[in-house]
């Protein structure tokens, strides 16, 4: 009969491929999207977007909240994606900001002349794909701004999830490379230098 | 041969970036669902005759943050300068100075050669953010004024390049363990699924 040490070995090896396996797309992305946001001069255009503006009509929206009006409203524009309200609001106006990773619609409507003025914008493949990376609809240094679009909330589900299953697969490599005796001497080397490195960073004193 | 190799890079490299990948993956939490409260707000502190370059008044983008690093060590300040704001107004200067661990906002009265400082100390899961998203694409002109940002750009690189590398040789090596195959390609699929699936549900 296997010892439990053995049985946790082989199930912790497994546990670390299959992670890694499943969240090997979300990895990559994650890793190239990081390097995009760290390199900009590497690209030309990645800003460049398609603009349409149009001036439609709309119904007086349901709801007594600006919230519940913005929805409405978005309901009525036939839009979809994570919003958000500019600072200021007009007397008589509601203005809120609607986004999605390929594209976002900047919405300024005169509630009184039932108005409403729209800029859509339509980004490039690879300016979307760098979004991607950021796009949680929080920002933590702004308090007051909150996801309220459900797939915001199941790609930041899905970013919560690559980072449990990395820092659960980081121990279990531990584990792992611990019980290869003749690596440790190296291991230890190797680790403790990427752990003064990042500690020095993390210290302030690089 | 090639097998070895590889189980041996993927050990090394690993072990190395892995408290990288930990400062990357914990931090994902914070940036998620963390709140910044910055607490009290700390006492400014003047500096007077200090040695103050001149031409901010038509030096723009690199070249003026080069001159305002000069104020740098006569305040008792070190890291990135984030941006430049001259106000011809009033000739002040004013700019934040950050790194892991701190950041500090100068404000130069250009013309009396004095500076007030207001200096903020990050905490832990602050500093750990705050290293996940620098350089980042940001005022791209000027980042990297700081040595330490700059090595720090090529440690967050590496990091990168060293997991991509991790991550492909652990596919190697994982199909060459036979047995493992048809469930791992099994897990493979579900995953790629699941970001595909993802991905048309928040663009389409």
């Amino acid at each position: 009969m296997p010892s439990f040490a053995s049985t946790l070995a082989a199930w912790n090896r497994k546990l670390h491929y299959y992670l890694g396996l499943y969240f090997l797309f979300f990895l990559w992305l994650f890793s190239l999207t990081g390097l995009m946001l760290n390199h900009q001069q590497w690209f030309t255009d990645l800003y460049d977007r398609h603009e349409v503006s149009y001036d439609p009509e709309i119904e007086t929206p349901a709801g007594d909240t600006r919230a519940e009006q913005t929805l409405d409203l978005m309901r009525q524009l036939k839009f979809r994606g994570e919003v958000d309200w500019p600072a200021s609001q007009p007397v008589g106006h509601i203005d809120f900001n609607v986004a999605r990773p390929n594209w976002s619609a900047r919405v300024r409507v005169d509630l009184n002349a039932r108005q409403a003025y729209v800029k859509e914008f339509k980004n490039g493949t690879m300016h979307t794909f760098q979004i991607f990376h950021t796009f949680s609809g929080t920002r933590f240094n702004q308090p007051a701004s909150r996801r309220d679009w459900a797939m915001t909330t199941a790609w930041v589900l899905a970013m919560d999830a690559l980072a449990a299953g990395l820092i659960v697969m980081v121990i279990g490599s531990y584990y792992m490379w611990w019980r290869l005796k003749q690596r440790r001497t190296l291991g230890v080397i190797t680790l403790t230098l990427g752990y003064a490195i990042c500690g020095a960073f993390i210290l302030g004193a690089l | 041969m090639i097998y070895r190799w590889l189980r041996d890079f993927h050990l090394y490299f690993g072990l190395f970036i892995s408290p990288f990948i930990l400062l990357f993956a914990t931090s994902v939490f914070y940036l998620n669902h963390g709140t910044l409260v910055t607490g009290a707000a700390a006492q400014s502190e003047t500096y007077r005759d200090l040695n103050i370059p001149d031409g901010f008044d038509r030096l723009k983008g690199r070249e003026a943050v080069e001159r305002a690093k000069a104020i740098l060590p006569q305040v008792g300040v070190a890291g990135e300068i984030g941006f430049l704001r001259y106000i011809p107004k009033t000739g002040h200067l004013i700019f934040p100075v950050s790194k892991a661990g701190s950041e500090a906002t100068i404000d130069v009265d250009l013309a009396a050669r004095t500076a007030t400082l207001i200096r903020r100390s990050m905490h832990l899961w602050e500093s750990v953010s705050y290293l996940h998203k620098m350089p980042g694409p940001h005022n791209v002109a000027l980042r990297g004024n700081w040595m330490g940002m700059q090595v720090w750009r090529f440690v967050a690189d590496t990091t990168i390049y060293l997991l991509l590398f991790v991550s492909l040789s652990g596919v190697y090596l994982w199909w060459a363990i036979k047995a493992e195959r048809r469930i791992g390609m099994a897990l493979l699929a579900g995953g790629a699924a699941t970001f595909a699936g993802l991905i048309y549900a928040v663009v389409r």
